[in-house]
């Protein structure tokens, strides 16, 4: 039984005055197991971040479903559908998404407060989590005042203190300079060796080499997945290179 | 460049910002009109042939003055806003490559496209609607229509002068905040990293000390004059206090809301107080400006209208009777009484020659003497000039000496007294025991009386300043005694004093006849120049007079609280707009993060209301705590009805209420449209 199942699922944009559609989706199928860390990957306007709004329920598909434990997302009611995603998802975002008008403590509670939460409870599960985060120095801290490794640390923490069945990361490392990615990327390694699992869309070979599996999307579809299996990154980057290489010369596989 | 480009670029930038540029440019017109229409009825001859027409002339023509402060004030700060918010289009102009001269421009004909239609159609407007402000004015102090139409050239040519003027001035204020701003800074300026607010300890409490003393002067004045001297510091007091109270104060209180852990920790409080923190530090000076715009008009409204619908009674304060005359003279003289018993004889003759009799006569006599009143003494030889401490006015008494005979009279009793002993009637907080003395003299009170009774107001100046009556069995004795005491110009201080008022049962005309004929008969057979001043007044010749005052008051009142109301809501209108691009984003991730629709609709609502509350609820607390000195200020006009005084409050309370809803649901949508 897989955690998450993505099934047939098709995405078609209207544009506005019901013109000519756009086929973002086209029939995307794939599974993710409990502890899995996986990558999709793609170019700009391949449709990854669609699939991830789908995932995440922001989006609804035009056809398909998704099931996340038993639960079909696609049924959830609107006015649920929050509740569940702050139950059941945690998210990590290329722009952070922390508000502004909080500290970095206040917006990981943020979720936390949402659901009701007693404060003795939320600053025990933040006591337990910060340290391997890295910011326990800086939690009183307001978002402006701190550089975008610790802004996405912060965003990490968010994601994590709900205790999510998922976690879905859009372009983590997008905003981030190089020695900020390495260390959100061995971040969630570590996450992921705790035994969260993570789906991360993203376009950066570097990050995707982390995952265990590495699922290609181009023009709607799955293109091609790889797996990890017992290679070091350095190969895995390797791989997902010449794949990469090989989608854009329009090669089948 | 090809010409007519600047124009081109000013008129689609406004285009634009419709959304913006529509209400203040409406404002704008409404401002121009309403200006031109004080201006015209204040200073052409439209207000012409009837008493107390130089009255209201005056009145309109402070208006004039007050609408063009106003307006110019208002217009920056509107203007400053307007700027603020397209400060980003600017700095992409400047990108793409204009320089400030350039930029200056487009601002140059923006502001000349405001202007030309502000004034034009302000103009127009204010034509077409002047003759319905002149006859609502004319309905209000009873005079009756005109039939002219006029359009003065005065006017047009002084409304257009002035509001160029101002919007030279905004125009010089937008080039400024262009012209000192970079292209970087002009693109990043919404999102320039705001700082979280501190709370000020310091300056919160200052705020909040400085409008509480606002407020214990408004609530400690006793006296009419002090409160003409106080209502000024008073009200300044309160608008400085408003003002930081607002900004720094509200921060402070919701820092402090933040440390509560166990509040703060709750999905309805948590977002909005930290929010509101922010909101309050970027806006408080916006609901500052609410808040005393709201409490001008409700002061204003419940001022002028109780003193308008209160007319005729204040009018009866000051003239009891259909016929009042009246003498005084410095110094004391029993001739004085003869003079004044000859005086009644004479006058009820000629009544009774009229035609009619003298029905319902008061007549009283008293002396009067002045000082500044401390530890149960009322000083009398004290020079104002060369007084050291600061003078209380609240302190400043006035003593009235009249005759238990007349006492009796007047009131009806059968009070007795003996032994020199007097009967004290106090307005005012002057405290003494069982004796109070008056200059040198020392008189044993028998018993404190009520200063209410009816006819006794007819003593003095109807409570302008702290007074005391003493009623003693010894009139002639007792003015004697203080005849001799003179002020630092060599005056008599002491004061005699005649009141004889009496109905005829004429109607108006026959009433003013009469009183016309009586006055001459006075002045030229009865006056023998003994008196410092006679003279007689029928009630229907000062009616008009009155009126005018009033109903000039009011009408000023009104057509200012549109002003204020208007301006209220345009401020309102922007805070909403500039709010709503602020929380658009904010309202994304929160709903990412997983707080539901009906979470976030509940609560912005319960933020929006609080902040739309706060302004109305203060505004009353002002209204409440400055009416008291409100009060006192209306007693210089002879107004002394607390409880339709309160009645009007209330009224304009609630009418200002329903309408602070009503802008509160309509503005509200606007800000919805921007965050879904």
């Amino acid at each position: 039984m897989s955690l998450l199942e993505a099934k047939n699922i098709k995405k078609i944009y209207k544009t506005r005055f019901g013109g000519a559609s756009v086929e973002a989706l086209k029939n995307v199928s794939f599974t993710v197991e409990k502890g899995e860390y996986v990558a999709i990957m793609g170019e700009s306007g391949s449709g990854k971040t669609t699939l991830l709004n789908i995932l995440a329920a922001l989006d609804k598909p035009t056809e398909g479903t998704v099931i996340l434990e038993d639960k079909e997302l696609t049924k959830v009611k609107e006015k649920d559908v929050a509740m569940f995603r702050r139950d059941n998802l945690g998210f990590v975002f290329q722009d952070f998404n922390l508000l502004d008008t909080f500290s970095l403590e206040d917006n990981i509670y943020l979720p936390l407060v949402l659901a009701g939460k007693k404060h003795a409870e939320m600053k025990q599960r933040l006591d337990s989590l910060a340290p391997a985060l890295g910011i326990g120095e800086i939690i009183k801290k307001y978002p402006y005042e701190v550089s975008g490794g610790q802004k996405q640390r912060a965003a990490v923490a968010r994601a994590l203190i709900t205790n999510p069945k998922i976690i879905l990361a859009d372009e983590p490392t997008g905003a981030l300079d190089s020695k900020s990615s390495d260390e959100l990327l061995a971040l969630f390694k570590k996450v992921n060796q705790m035994g969260q699992t993570i789906l991360m869309v993203t376009h950066s070979t570097k990050a995707a080499s982390n995952a265990s599996r590495v699922l290609f999307i181009k023009d709607g579809v799955i293109f091609h997945q790889i797996y990890k299996g017992e290679a070091t990154d350095r190969q895995m980057y390797q791989k997902i290179s010449d794949t990469l290489t090989l989608l854009a010369q329009g090669g089948d596989n | 460049m090809k010409a007519g480009f600047y124009p081109k670029m000013a008129v689609s930038g406004m285009r634009k910002n419709g959304r913006l540029y529509v209400p203040y440019i409406a404002t704008c017109i409404l401002m121009v009109s309403v200006f031109y229409i004080m201006h015209l009825l204040g200073f052409s001859n439209i207000l012409e042939g009837f008493a107390g027409a130089g009255t209201a002339r005056d009145m309109l023509r402070l208006g004039t003055v007050v609408m063009a402060v106003f307006g110019t004030i208002f217009l920056f700060y509107t203007q400053s806003t307007l700027i603020k918010g397209r400060l980003k289009e600017f700095g992409l102009y400047s990108v793409l490559g204009m320089n400030r001269r350039n930029l200056g421009k487009i601002i140059f004909f923006e502001t000349l496209i405001t202007w030309f239609t502000a004034v034009t159609g302000g103009i127009a407007i204010g034509i077409g609607l002047s003759k319905l402000a002149e006859l609502g004015f004319r309905k209000m102090i009873g005079i009756g229509s005109s039939y002219k139409f006029i359009i003065s050239w005065q006017s047009i040519l002084t409304t257009v002068i002035v509001y160029s003027f101002i919007f030279f001035l905004i125009f010089l204020n937008a080039a400024r905040k262009v012209r000192f701003s970079r292209a970087i800074n002009l693109i990043h300026s919404d999102k320039t990293g705001e700082k979280p607010p501190k709370a000020n300890w310091f300056i919160g409490i200052t705020g909040l000390l400085i409008m509480l003393s606002g407020y214990v002067i408004a609530l400690k004045i006793e006296q009419p004059l002090s409160a003409l001297i106080w209502f000024f510091v008073a009200v300044i007091l309160i608008i400085i206090g408003t003002y930081i109270t607002l900004i720094a104060g509200s921060v402070l209180l919701c820092r402090i809301l933040q440390k509560n852990k166990k509040y703060y920790y709750k999905t309805n409080h948590f977002v909005s107080v930290s929010s509101m923190a922010y909101r309050m530090k970027r806006n408080g000076a916006g609901l500052a400006s609410i808040c005393i715009l709201l409490t001008m008009v409700l002061v204003i409204m419940s001022s002028t209208s109780s003193l308008y619908l209160n007319r005729e009674e204040v009018l009866h304060n000051h003239y009891p009777r259909q016929i009042n005359c009246s003498a005084n003279n410095y110094g004391f003289s029993e001739d004085y009484e003869k003079t004044a018993s000859k005086l009644e004889d004479e006058i009820i003759k000629k009544t009774n020659e009229f035609g009619t009799e003298a029905k319902d006569i008061i007549s009283i006599s008293y002396c009067d003497i002045s000082g500044y009143f401390e530890n149960g003494k009322l000083n009398v030889d004290i020079n104002p000039l060369e007084m050291t401490t600061t003078i209380d006015y609240d302190k400043v008494a006035v003593a009235y000496f009249i005759s238990l005979e007349d006492y009796n009279g007047l009131t009806g009793k059968e009070e007795v007294l003996s032994n020199g002993e007097v009967l004290v009637a106090v307005n005012g907080n002057l405290p003494f025991e069982d004796s109070i003395s008056i200059g040198s003299e020392t008189f044993k009170v028998a018993k404190k009386i009520s200063s209410n009774e009816d006819n006794l107001k007819n003593i003095g100046m109807n409570g302008l300043v702290s007074s005391l009556i003493i009623v003693t069995d010894d009139f002639n004795g007792v003015a004697s005694r203080f005849k001799d005491i003179s002020d630092y110009r060599g005056e008599p201080m002491l004061v005699w004093e005649w009141k004889f008022a009496f109905d005829t049962g004429l109607d108006e005309s026959q009433e003013q006849e009469f009183n016309n004929r009586l006055r001459s008969y006075i002045m030229d057979e009865l006056y023998t120049g003994d008196f410092y001043l006679v003279r007689s007044e029928c009630r229907s010749e000062q009616r008009e007079d009155f009126v005018t005052t009033f109903g000039g008051l009011f009408f000023l009142g009104i057509l200012l609280s549109v002003i204020f109301l208007v301006s209220c809501v345009l401020i309102i209108y922007y805070k909403q707009i500039s709010e709503g691009f602020e929380d658009q984003s904010r309202f994304g991730i929160m709903q990412k993060v997983g707080m539901t629709k009906e979470d976030i609709r509940n609560s912005i609502n319960s933020q929006m209301l609080t902040v739309f509350i706060i302004p109305i609820i203060l505004a009353c607390i002002h209204l409440a705590t400055v009416l008291p000195i409100v009060h006192k200020l209306l007693m210089l006009f002879g107004h002394n009805n607390v409880p339709l005084l309160l009645i009007s409050a209330g009224i304009c309370v609630l009418v200002c209420g329903v309408f602070y809803a009503a802008i509160y649901k309509v503005t509200s949508n606007a800000y919805y449209k921007i965050v879904a």
